[in-house]
């Protein structure tokens, strides 16, 4: 253990200290405070003159000021965050020589994996903290609402997940760091993977279940547009991204009540729901996504054990 | 009628100006009046009789009888002529009178005719029949005399009589409801008197009954109301019973008086029972939760708060689609008043429903009444999932606990 929190205190200085970060963290933290000034004053014009809107706070997460909102930029460029840090984990050790002198210390092998993978992870979680509170801090001076325990709560679920999912890449780039000894390999395949889960998959799910439940033109049953947009569904929830989206917009939305976007509700079924419009409570949101947040879990944790068993049995002094 | 009155009034009257300018004439042309005096030489010396105005009439009963008689001295000279009523039937009292004295005598000078009032007033207790009225006048010498007879027929009081003064009239005499409701009768009234009058409007109902009048269409009270001669006005008599009234007939006595005068009227209401069913949870909570596809139970009591019985009560249900809302029983056939009875109200949400608040009614349909009820239930995400999610996680940490045993420490 002691091994590990070496490598981990090592590796963080690193991090903090490199260019690298800098640059990212500047960049991250000011698009993200650009993006919520925006929603804040959209925001705050929106409610002009409304009645004590419950979640207001929250609205800061979600609510599209210019482009899209904090969630959705999160989604999507979040996973940058995690291969920035970790593509060149390994093999730059390697490349410079240093990692077998580094295994050539009292240091046990899987210390320097679990360390710089928990360095990464600290460093995101870091980040993503610091970004939060200035975003609320940002929000309270615009909008002037103090968040209440819920709200609270909800982001810093809405935070976790996006730990894991962020994670979750920064294994991904770490497992290619270690599969591939160049770096320029590792960055672009990691690169590659990202684009491929974030927008192909999503295209992909489309087109498959156009192919696998037709839709005609003229005569679609609500049954079929049904039927089709569940399969599309289904086929999305492959990609990392789309299982992080639904499950942080049930997160961070108490009313949504649901992750699915199209809903077969009756005219009485309606009527019966309008009738008390109260927001869930935040346990029963995390019921409902919880699925979601396990599989993302799953998946983060999967992807380290993958990333720690190929680096345990590498050959480390042949190369 | 009126007639008979003002007659009086006025003949004498006119007999004075007549007499007045006799006198005048005969004193101014004396000459003349001697003349024609032996002109009418033809009468006899002495001549009297006395005739009533009209021989036979009809009254109502215990109205008083006035005429006029004549006296008219047919002769040359001047009579003094007796009159007294010989034959009064029983109970009636009668007597010869002018408008100012009644008189036993009078004064006829010759050739004239004088005009006397007789008159007649029926006791209480003279019934309907005929009644005959014998007058008899003669001269103070008792040289002539004769003898008049007025026949009067009296007749039953009819009730059009007192309606010519006060007409009350209403509708609907006699209403049906049920005790909880408000009666609202509708009577019109009207002055057929030649005077505008105030008339006072009293009720008489059973105790603790609300009884008042007000003009239709307008929101007041009144206890009076003035009416002009020969105007109508029609009036609601609004009656409230009492909240627990038994159910029964319940007559209302109407009363329009002005003075002496007075109509009535008899209302009527026949109260049936009211209606009146409650529902509710016995510990007054109106929410449950359950999740999709599971059934969760309340149970339900049913009250009939009324004064009747309800019979075949059913349960009906207001929910969202795919839903299933069941009653055990499914219907009440008999519920007393009063009576409590308990229903199990089983609801299952549809598989799909959504996590959140529903709303599901449930209507108590009794005889002419109903009762709502509406729950929340809350539908609760399936905790099958999350356990689930969480074995998922736990093996896959396990299974990483195992790579760290297995590769670990080299």
């Amino acid at each position: 253990m002691r091994g590990v929190y070496t490598v981990f205190r090592k590796e963080l200085a690193d991090h903090f200290s490199s260019y690298r970060f800098l640059i990212l963290f500047a960049l991250i933290t000011m698009v993200s405070l650009i993006m919520v000034y925006m929603a804040g004053m959209g925001l705050r014009e929106a409610l002009e003159g409304a009645v004590k809107p419950k979640f207001v706070f929250l609205m800061l997460f979600t609510s599209t000021g210019a482009l899209f909102s904090l969630s959705q930029f999160v989604a999507f460029f979040g996973p940058l965050i995690g291969l920035v840090i970790g593509f060149d984990a390994i093999n730059r050790e390697r490349s410079t020589g240093t990692l077998s002198k580094l295994v050539s210390q009292p240091i046990y092998r899987d210390a320097i994996i679990n360390g710089k993978f928990l360095a990464g992870v600290a460093t995101i979680a870091i980040m993503l903290t610091s970004i939060a509170l200035m975003i609320s801090g940002l929000g309270i001076l615009i909008l002037g609402v103090v968040p209440g325990i819920d709200e609270i709560l909800r982001v810093v679920f809405y935070l976790l997940i996006s730990l894991f999912y962020i994670s979750f890449w920064l294994g991904v780039a770490i497992l290619f760091s270690v599969l591939f000894r160049s770096i320029a390999t590792s960055a672009l395949a990691s690169v590659a993977l990202w684009i491929f889960f974030s927008f192909f998959v999503t295209l992909g799910a489309n087109v498959l279940a156009n192919a696998l439940v037709p839709m005609e033109k003229d005569a679609t049953t609500v049954e079929q547009v049904i039927k089709h947009v569940r399969t599309q569904k289904a086929l999305s929830l492959l990609s990392p991204m789309v299982l992080y989206t639904d499950s942080t917009s049930v997160i961070i939305d108490p009313m949504k009540k649901s992750t699915r976007s199209l809903m077969l509700v009756g005219p009485l079924e309606e009527l019966s729901l309008s009738r008390f419009q109260n927001p869930l409570p935040l346990s029963q949101s995390l019921l409902v996504v919880f699925p979601y947040i396990a599989v993302l879990v799953a998946i983060t944790l999967v992807c380290f054990g993958i990333t720690y068993a190929v680096f345990m049995l590498q050959e480390i002094r042949a190369l | 009628m009126i007639w008979l009155r003002r007659r009086p009034s006025r003949c004498p009257f006119l007999v004075l100006i007549l007499i007045g300018m006799l006198f005048l004439i005969a004193s101014s042309y004396p000459s003349i009046a001697s003349e024609e005096e032996e002109k009418k030489d033809e009468r006899p010396p002495r001549a009297m009789s006395i005739h009533p105005e009209y021989p036979g009439v009809v009254v109502p009963k215990g109205e008083d009888v006035r005429m006029d008689l004549i006296v008219v001295n047919g002769g040359r000279s001047d009579e003094e002529v007796l009159l007294k009523v010989t034959e009064v039937p029983k109970g009636w009292k009668a007597k010869v009178k002018t408008y100012s004295f009644t008189i036993t005598g009078v004064y006829v000078p010759d050739g004239e005719t004088k005009t006397v009032t007789f008159q007649a007033e029926p006791g209480k207790e003279v019934g309907p029949g005929t009644y005959t009225f014998k007058i008899l006048g003669e001269t103070r010498d008792k040289a002539f005399r004769s003898e008049a007879s007025v026949v009067v027929e009296v007749k039953a009081k009819e009730e059009e009589k007192e309606e010519e003064d006060i007409v009350l009239t209403t509708s609907y005499p006699v209403l049906r409801g049920p005790s909880d409701a408000k009666f609202e009768f509708s009577i019109e009234v009207e002055n057929k008197m030649d005077k505008d009058k105030v008339f006072n409007l009293t009720a008489r109902g059973p105790a603790n009954w609300e009884i008042n009048f007000k003009p239709a269409y307008e929101d007041k009270y009144v206890s009076s109301l003035r009416l002009k001669s020969g105007q109508s006005r029609s009036m609601a008599v609004e009656v409230k019973p009492p909240r627990f009234a038994k159910s029964g007939e319940y007559p209302i006595d109407i009363t329009v008086s002005s003075g002496e005068k007075k109509a009535k009227a008899t209302l009527k209401v026949i109260l049936t029972g009211t209606y009146k069913i409650e529902a509710g949870t016995p510990s007054g909570l109106l929410s449950l939760s359950t999740q999709p596809g599971k059934t969760a139970s309340i149970s339900l009591y049913v009250k009939n708060t009324g004064s009747a019985t309800q019979r075949d009560i059913t349960f009906l249900s207001f929910k969202p689609e795919n839903w299933k809302v069941e009653f055990k029983p499914e219907r009440l056939d008999v519920l007393e008043s009063g009576e409590i009875k308990q229903v199990e109200v089983l609801i299952t949400p549809a598989e799909q429903a959504l996590v959140g608040d529903y709303s599901v009614g449930v209507n108590v349909k009794g005889e002419k009444a109903n009762d709502d009820v509406e729950f929340r239930v809350t539908v609760k995400a399936s905790t099958v999932w999350g356990w689930i999610g969480i074995g998922i996680i736990l093996f896959v940490i396990a299974g990483l606990c195992a790579l760290f045993i297995i590769l670990g420490r080299r």
